[in-house]
């Protein structure tokens, strides 16, 4: 068992790193491997070199087993100020609306708001130990929590400073302008939220127009960047994000805007789908996605092969919302190899990105392109021989490290 | 540490495994469920002490009644009681679990994956026995004690695969039930392989397979009336893979429905996959699910995503027998799948929309052969006096948590045997 914040360098020995793709007959069916020593120094790669290299410094020596590293994960849609997890039981509730569910909150929220805390800590420990270093959490600014929700997710990321890269998006849940808290949502990004939120302007706002122009304006203002839940289905869906994508433009605010959901690119034709998906690219605007595998299929690939940044999150773990969800993230990149038939090597070893904010260990040529020295030693070494199984067996996590401090899993010198 | 006289019980002699009587304390049994303003919010649960007779319950009683006898006890700490249970679609002598990492090569059409599966199976380092046998440990500490495989019967492996797989499951002896059905993956008439199908009914499978008898063997009626002539002939179940979509996979359902009455085969046929449900029209729904019901014909879907599944929750509700089962778990055909029947259950409740208490409870039936320890009503049904002892125990507070939550099963008993794990206290 280690403790690497004591030490500003240290080896980390017998470390398993991709080298490139194995072709048979032009087809990619496998992933070579070597065993190299990496030097960490103040948190960051210093050097790599092969396993046959005699190291002769006193710099202390932890052993990977040859176990395989690979980026950390980014868990990038999820809500730590409102979970069950940690606390008893509980089921959903049937509810006929969305708005069903924010009365629901109304009641719920306030009884939660004492164990808050306690349980966005929990979630940070669980997010932690999937080996995720990086959360954007949306935190409710409704007319009944106020800001409470984000004092407590704010307390529980103090707690983990140092362990976890964070981003805080300012959720409006009950409507921005439906629950009139524009305001609450300023004074919000005044005080530690990063990102401007939103959800349905059509259905929960009613004007889809002036919710954007909001938001918008807001982030303008106060140099933030947006993640809208934007649920409308299909061609409403659609064009509510053809509209923002509109603002977004004029606003000049490329690559600071975030669809989370999007449920408008699924059910309507893919030559539709194809032409926002482009501007999206074109304008930075990213898409997060918690895999939905039920009634609504949301076309990743054609996002994917049309540019945009797609990434993953767990969304509802344990809440009012939804029982499931378990803040896995190489879980969710499994699932998503599986709903779209990401079988083969290529495509499960690619599947990785979608999960680490776009790294991989191999490019898409098969080219190693990580890890580079001089990068934040943000890694995880996992029991498999190479991502492909990574992704398809949900390898187990044996050690997680952030800026080369080990946060979860242990270690032998 | 507290297992060992749980684990004597394996060594005795004669055949006899399961006369050491003795007491499992404080579990926590489902009673009732709980309501508020009529909804079912929630599920309560009592702490009781099990007596354990040759395998069975023969006594349920509160966990504060003395328990002054000298019968050993094993205190299971709270854990939850579920019935074990029961997977009913894999491929024992398919899974490369216990071998090396490999990826599932691109295919044009399900011809080509035969060729390739054909191929890599007999080039593995490991034996298929060795590979089975790393399966069912797997499947046993999921919390399954009941084991349905498919074994694939085709000419250029003959019996060899059914031998290994039969030879990994009676290793398994007593920790167990299973059936072995005789799987012609490679067509019945397409591989003319009857004969060796008749051969593994002799040898004991339990069930006649086949798959696709339109799209794979290219003569639906032949291919059915076969596969029903074996199956009568050896007094054997059917199991049909039935992949074939719309109103092909339909039609395909009604006529093996006709034989399976001809026959008088009635609660001895069950159709895997059955994607063809999904296509179905309001209209047709209705009449096939009655003759579903009708005819005892049970359908077994592993919930894949991406493509259309049976409509489970109508089918249930229209009275259809519906299990759902994992299938492929790291194979030629793919590399995903973990074994995990409850985490199967929970990607079924995900995908339907059952996240309320009492539809998360039900859901449990899916994998444990029907039984529930509450029926609708929220009666206790299970367990009762007389009822094997074959419990996973579950760190849950109810049905509807381990559903959603996929909760660790520390141990599970098959007939008052400990087959996976233990009760050390966490």
């Amino acid at each position: 068992m280690i403790d690497c914040m004591k030490h500003s360098s240290y080896w980390l020995i017998n470390v398993r790193l991709e080298t490139g793709y194995q072709y048979y007959n032009r087809i990619i069916t496998g992933t070579d491997t070597s065993i190299f020593h990496i030097l960490i120094e103040n948190g960051k790669y210093a050097k790599i070199v092969p396993e046959s290299t005699l190291i002769n410094d006193d710099v202390i020596k932890y052993d990977a087993q040859k176990w395989l590293l690979l980026p950390t994960f980014k868990e990038m849609h999820i809500h730590i100020d409102k979970t069950y997890y940690g606390g008893p039981w509980k089921a959903v509730t049937p509810a006929k609306s969305i708005f069903d569910r924010f009365a629901e909150e109304k009641e719920l929220l306030p009884q939660l708001l004492p164990t808050a805390k306690e349980r966005a800590e929990q979630i940070l420990d669980l997010l932690i130990g999937f080996g995720s270093t990086h959360v954007r959490t949306h935190v409710n600014i409704d007319p009944v929590v106020g800001l409470k929700n984000l004092e407590a997710s704010l307390e529980a990321l103090q707690t983990f400073s140092g362990k976890v890269s964070s981003e805080i998006v300012a959720f409006p849940q009950h409507g921005l302008l439906h629950s009139g808290v524009e305001s609450l949502v300023r004074e919000a990004l005044n005080n530690g939220a990063t990102h401007v939120g939103g959800v349905d302007p059509h259905s929960v706002d009613g004007n889809i127009e002036k919710s954007l122009d909001t938001i918008i304006e807001m982030a303008v203002d106060t140099n933030s960047e947006v993640d809208i839940h934007i649920h409308d289905r299909d061609h409403l869906g659609l064009f509510t994000m053809s509209r923002l994508a509109d603002l977004t433009e004029q606003a000049g605010l490329h690559n600071k805007v975030t669809v989370s959901h999007a449920f408008g690119f699924a059910g309507i034709p893919d030559t539709k789908a194809a032409e926002l998906a482009e501007r999206f690219a074109n304008l930075g605007i990213a898409i997060t996605t918690t895999v939905p595998i039920g009634k609504i299929i949301m076309p990743l690939p054609l996002l994917k092969e049309k540019g945009v940044q797609v990434s993953l999150g767990t969304d509802s773990l344990t809440d009012h919302w939804s029982p499931f969800g378990n803040g896995d993230n190489l879980e969710k990149a499994g699932r998503l190899a599986e709903l779209y038939g990401y079988v083969d090597e290529w495509s499960l070893s690619q599947s990785l990105g979608f999960i680490t904010g776009g790294k991989t260990p191999l490019n898409k040529q098969g080219k190693q392109v990580w890890p580079v020295i001089g990068d934040d030693a943000d890694m995880n070494l996992v029991k498999a021989s190479c991502s492909a199984e990574a992704v398809a067996r949900r390898a187990t996590r044996e050690a997680v490290f952030y800026k080369g401090t080990l946060l979860s899993g242990s270690l032998s010198l | 540490m507290y297992n060992l006289f749980l684990l004597n019980t394996y060594h005795k002699e004669s055949g006899d495994t399961m006369s050491l009587n003795y007491w499992l304390t404080n579990v926590c049994l489902e009673k009732g469920y709980r309501y508020e303003h009529g909804a079912v919010t929630g599920t309560e649960t009592e702490n009781c002490h099990l007596l354990v007779e040759s395998g069975k319950i023969a006594k349920i009683v509160t966990a504060d009644t003395l328990l002054d006898d000298h019968l050993p006890k094993q205190d299971v700490h709270n854990l939850l009681a579920l019935p074990s249970f029961t997977e009913k679609h894999v491929h024992l002598d398919k899974t490369l679990l216990g071998d090396n990492w490999r990826a599932v090569t691109p295919v044009a059409s399900i011809f080509e994956r035969f060729e390739i599966e054909k191929r890599v199976l007999p080039s593995l380092p490991t034996t298929t026995s060795v590979r089975a046998k790393a399966l069912i440990e797997v499947l046993l500490q999921a919390g399954s004690t009941h084991i349905r495989t498919h074994v694939d019967i085709y000419q250029e492996a003959g019996l060899k695969n059914f031998f290994e797989v039969q030879e990994a499951l009676s290793a398994y002896e007593g920790k167990l039930s299973y059936e072995i059905v005789a799987f012609p993956q490679h067509g019945l008439l397409r591989n003319n392989c009857a004969d060796l199908v008749r051969d593994a009914v002799r040898n004991g499978a339990g069930l006649v397979g086949g798959v696709d008898p339109a799209n794979v063997d290219g003569n639906m009626e032949k291919s059915l009336q076969q596969m029903m002539d074996i199956a009568v002939e050896g007094n054997a179940d059917i199991d049909l893979h039935l992949h074939d979509p719309g109103q092909l996979g339909l039609a395909t359902i009604r006529r093996l429905a006709k034989l399976t009455e001809e026959a008088g085969w009635q609660g001895r046929v069950a159709v895997s996959h059955a994607f063809a449900l999904g296509d179905m029209g309001k209209g047709e729904a209705d009449e096939m699910a009655q003759m579903l019901s009708k005819l005892g014909i049970s359908i077994i879907t592993s919930v894949p995503i991406g493509r259309t599944i049976p409509p489970v929750s109508f089918l249930h509700d229209k009275g259809v027998q519906v299990a759902v089962a994992c299938d492929n778990i790291f194979d030629s055909w793919s590399p995903f799948g973990n074994g995990d029947i409850l985490e199967r259950a929970s990607r079924l409740a995900e995908l339907s929309g059952r996240s309320t208490e009492q539809k998360l409870a039900e859901t449990l039936g899916f994998i444990t052969g029907g039984i529930t320890p509450l029926d609708k009503n929220g009666q206790q049904v299970w367990p009762k006096v007389g009822d094997e002892a074959s419990i996973v125990f579950t760190e849950a507070s109810c049905s509807a948590e381990a559903i959603a939550r996929r909760s660790n099963r520390p141990a599970v008993l098959y007939r008052g045997k400990l087959v996976s794990g233990g009760f050390t206290k966490g």
